[in-house]
């Protein structure tokens, strides 16, 4: 069975590894780790192995070439509910409280992260443990019992979270799925990896034990092992995941998103005192491919994760107190909100670039819209000043110190070192690697360089905007209104700020009204996608 | 997928107590007196400031951690709820030597941050060590010379308001709101360390009191230093004594209002204005964290043991009838006197009262009968297990230590706890649930959605 893996171009070459430079390849040889090669492993296909003699720790990563693009349609949410089902719940040798039973005592557990292109099950054991664990781990993924109590429990947890969960815990992070599903509406990507409320509803057992008999192959898998295990134990493990069949996976064609042509705005209607933002549109660079470490940087000084020297939270945040931050991102990044890592294991073949507005609350009960937009207005002139200017030279060398002093932070931990590895396979970057590759790419890059990137890939004029806000139809006259939106302070502010303000308030976004959907918080993701600029539904009661 | 494991670690949110426990076994002890298996060194300087050096994690790497014993728990002026967590944003905002802190923590790459719970308000920078005099220098100037004007003040404000906001309409927020209004009349636990929302929304107007706050409260005396990773120690310490030396002591210790003993059960309904299901909590009144007192730690130990994914009680709910989509005790223990709680997450809202019932069934059963010998072994296991687990990362090694220097005033205690807790007999797990689960002093909080109550 042909595996699929990026292959990467050259760095410094005109060739820009595109979708074509996709390549089938046999066999997945990818070999030693990075961190100690001393540890003498011998090349085992169909592993990474990360050795690190003396850790107490051991971490396992295990890569399945399955993610929610290859939901059949219909079915969306299946490859989730698929690992989520085998990662919690019991196996042909233990059942499910036996289970928990066992790994109690280790102070551990494994989980499985479904994203669009991959699933991943990982766990981290105290190297005292290593067998006890992985022969349950090996175990959940080898020999599932799939019993019907087991489905049962799990899709009940899962239907809990699409219907109420996702809608009323964090608007901030759905406002960011609802990017994702309109930017890449019409494609495999388009769905939440968790599916859809009345997709799910309709999954059956047989559904996932369809879909692991069809994907979970010995060829379709890799085995990654970190930390301090024995040197004999990853030939055993490997050997374990070979008793798997083989088979043919029919590869899902990576997403062509369309640019949107002009503003497309999703306005979610929602009973809420803040407004969760969030816009982006397509990018067509991703790790491994030309322009990409130039990109990373340049959307560091736009709106590095978390980290309060960006432009968008010095102008939003810092010198404007609105919320609590503003980033943006030119990778896939789910869960912002619960970390200041950066993500692993959500490799994905198509990328957009995602600005992220922290929630904008009202100050009285009726600045709430003119504050929302004029946060919008704000974040997106940072980013038309970006794209039409570029960045200085000293800003791109300041950048650059930031980020090559950084980047030693991103592989904390063995799990994490490991999982950049997997990441590394997934774009065909193995002889070095992100974490090897990002300091002197960093290093080596030239303003010029940058610019041109930029130049290339970022802009302002095409976009979709999503909003959770209250009175969706109140917003969306505002905007259409393009009227003047200026907000007050608690304090005093500089008179640069406050001119500034009257060019922010009047920036215009030009949005037509048959761009510009409403959905009734109990509407979102219910189903498959509406058509484009459907009908604006009839805001009903979220009581 | 990711998201559906968040939404079920949110019922960790429902914690009202922050104790990290754990246990050491004979097959685990790394040395001899005890189970914390980095070197390190301590000193004293005159003004109060106690320092750790430890020698442990990432090659090239320091954590510098600074660690305030002051949370929202010392907010005990009317009006000013959620002061110790503002003032934590105000210490990113400068000083007249270094006026940028974040431009130059920039230039260093370091990841840093900074945060606040009940009882303590935790700073961090992780770096290169070479950078291990700068940090030294930077920090040790703003926790001596901190300065920032009001209007930077009053626009700091507004991001706490978009913090608050950030979560403030999930039903585990609302929900812990709610439990804390309940539980407490008099002491500081009463609000949440954000704040009340009306005394968030008033912050603007509070600059004189966040001058008062450092002064009070920012002191070498109230204030614990570690430096953990790979670094020569001598030299750490003659940097900390060079810059550290001339920080003026002075910790003015609030009167946090002792909470009067509770007389009775207490029992509220909240609506969610949202979608939900139903989540029913049982909250009892608990001992102070302590590393050598027995009943403390059996406390912090009967939750998972009585209620924790391999009890009877789960097995039933969870696994078998599948009546709860989850059941989450949080048992750990505080600075003073906190609650512990149970919590369950209900499939049907019909159900709700006889899952209560079923859950205050297994109460009665853990004051009425002594819990199984292995599954407190197992707990114990899990415990330490889940500290050595943490020691990971140099930075995952100072946090894990953050109960013992906030309720102690050093890492000691770590090694007493477990002492303790190797010693904790099904018969003291039994005791501390006679003496802590009493109808006397249970508030039942259940959570609906509206309309279903």
């Amino acid at each position: 069975m042909p595996v699929m893996l990026r292959n990467r171009s050259p760095r410094g070459y005109g060739a820009t590894a595109a979708a074509a430079a996709i390549v089938a390849s046999s066999l997945l040889v990818l070999g030693c780790g990075t961190a100690d090669t001393s540890a003498g492993s011998p090349e085992i296909e169909g592993t990474v192995l990360l050795p690190e003699a003396g850790s107490p720790f051991v971490a396992f990563d295990v890569w399945v070439q399955v993610g929610s693009q290859d939901d059949p349609e219909g079915k969306e949410g299946l490859a989730a509910l698929t690992a989520a089902l085998l990662s919690d719940s019991g196996t042909t040798e233990h059942t499910y409280q036996e289970l928990l039973e066992q790994l109690y005592p280790m102070a551990t557990s494994y989980f499985a992260v479904t994203d669009k292109e991959m699933t991943t099950f990982r766990g981290v054991v105290h190297v005292d443990k290593l067998e006890e664990f992985y022969r349950l781990f090996r175990n959940a993924l080898l020999a599932p019992a799939f019993r019907q109590e087991d489905f049962d429990r799990v899709k009940a947890q899962t239907m809990n979270y699409l219907e109420n969960g996702r809608r009323f815990q964090r608007d901030e992070e759905l406002s960011k799925e609802l990017l994702f599903w309109r930017v890449y509406r019409g494609t495999s990507y388009a769905h939440p990896e968790e599916g859809y409320v009345q997709s799910v509803k309709a999954l059956t057992l047989d559904d996932v034990k369809a879909f692991y008999r069809d994907h979970y192959l010995r060829n379709n898998l890799v085995v990654g092992i970190g930390g301090g295990y024995p040197t004999d134990f990853p030939q055993r493990a490997r050997a374990d995941f070979d008793a798997l069949p083989e088979g043919e996976v029919a590869r899902t064609p990576a997403p062509v998103p369309a640019m949107p042509e002009g503003v497309e705005v999703v306005l979610v209607e929602k009973d809420t005192d803040a407004s969760a933002i969030s816009f982006g549109y397509p990018i067509d660079v991703v790790r491994g491919e030309d322009d990409y470490y130039e990109l990373y940087l340049a959307n560091t000084w736009l709106g590095d994760h978390r980290n309060s020297f960006s432009r968008l939270y010095q102008v939003i945040r810092e010198k404007r107190g609105m919320n609590y931050g503003d980033y943006s991102y030119v990778e896939a990044f789910p869960l912002g909100f619960t970390t200041q890592e950066r993500p692993v294991n959500v490799s994905r073949r198509s990328q957009i670039h995602e600005i992220w507005i922290r929630p904008i609350s009202l100050t009285n009960e009726t600045d709430l819209h003119d504050r929302t937009l004029f946060a919008i207005r704000a974040a997106w002139r940072e980013l038309e000043k970006l794209a039409e200017n570029g960045l200085p030279r000293e800003e791109v060398e300041r950048t650059k110190t930031y980020l090559y002093n950084f980047a030693v932070t991103f592989g904390s931990t063995t799990l994490r070192r490991l999982a950049y590895a997997i990441d590394d396979a997934f774009y065909g970057m193995e002889k070095d690697g992100f974490l090897a590759e990002v300091r002197p790419a960093v290093q080596a890059m030239t303003p010029e360089q940058v610019n041109a990137a930029i130049d290339e890939h970022f802009q302002a004029q095409n976009m979709v905007l999503v909003v959770i806000t209250r009175d969706a139809e109140a917003f969306k006259k505002k905007l259409l209104s393009g009227e003047k939106t200026l907000i007050s302070y608690a304090g005093e502010q500089p008179p640069e700020i406050l001119a500034e303000d009257q060019e922010i308030a009047t920036y215009p976004i030009p949005v037509k009204e048959e761009d510009i959907e409403i959905l009734d918080i109990l509407e979102v993701f219910e189903g498959e996608a509406p058509a484009k600029a459907a009908t604006p539904a009839e805001p009903t009661e979220s009581q | 997928m990711q998201r559906l494991l968040l939404a079920a670690a949110c019922a960790v949110a429902l914690t009202i107590g922050a104790g990290a426990a754990s246990a050491q076994e004979d097959d685990v002890g790394r040395q001899a007196d005890g189970i914390f298996p980095f070197p390190y060194e301590t000193f004293d300087l005159e003004n109060g400031l106690r320092v750790y050096l430890v020698q442990a994690g990432a090659p090239g790497q320091i954590a510098y951690v600074t660690m305030v014993r002051t949370g929202s728990r010392e907010e005990v002026e009317e009006g000013k709820s959620g002061f110790a967590h503002f003032f934590e944003h105000m210490m990113f905002r400068g000083t007249d030597k270094y006026p940028n802190y974040d431009g130059i923590t920039e230039q260093l790459g370091a990841a840093r941050n900074a945060s606040t719970s009940d009882d303590w308000t935790r700073y961090y920078l992780v770096a290169s060590n070479e950078y291990l005099a700068k940090i030294v220098d930077l920090e040790s100037d703003r926790f001596q010379n901190l300065k920032y004007a009001e209007p930077a003040f009053r626009t700091e404000a507004g991001a706490i308001l978009g913090e608050y906001q950030n979560s403030a309409y999930s039903p585990f927020a609302v929900l812990n709101r709610e439990i804390r209004e309940l539980v407490w009349t008099m002491h500081t636990y009463r609000h949440s360390t954000i704040g009340f929302e009306a005394d968030v929304r008033a912050m603007p107007e509070g600059f004189a009191y966040s001058r008062s706050f450092y002064d009070r409260f920012y002191r070498p005396d109230n204030s614990v230093l570690l430096v953990v990773g790979d670094f020569d120690p001598a030299e750490a310490e003659r940097l900390i004594r060079e810059h550290y030396g001339d920080w003026k002591p002075g910790y003015q210790a609030p009167q946090v209002p002792a909470e009067p003993p509770q007389e009775g059960e207490r029992k509220k309904v909240v609506e969610y204005p949202g979608r939900t299901l139903p989540i029913v909590t049982i909250n009892y009144r608990a001992p102070a964290w302590s590393a050598t007192d027995e009943l403390a730690v059996a406390t912090e130990l009967l939750g998972p043991v009585a209620f924790g994914p391999n009890s009877e009680i789960y097995r039933k709910l969870v696994i078998e009838e599948q009546r709860v989509q989850f059941l989450q005790p949080n048992f750990g223990l505080q600075r003073d006197p906190t609650v512990v709680s149970i919590a369950a997450m209900v499939s049907d809202p019909a159900d709700v009262d006889a899952v209560r019932a079923e859950l205050l069934g297994a109460v009665e059963k853990a004051r009425t009968e002594p819990v199984d010998p292995k599954l407190l072994e197992d707990t114990k296991s899990n415990q330490k297990y889940g500290f050595l687990m943490g020691l990971e990362t140099a930075l995952g090694t100072a946090f894990s230590l953050t109960q013992p220097i906030i309720s102690t005033g050093g890492i000691e205690a770590v090694n007493d706890y477990y002492r303790t807790l190797d010693g904790i007999s099904p018969e003291l797990v039994q005791k501390a649930a006679q003496e802590i689960l009493v109808e006397s002093g249970r508030s039942l909080v259940t959570l609906v959605q509206g309309g279903e109550s």
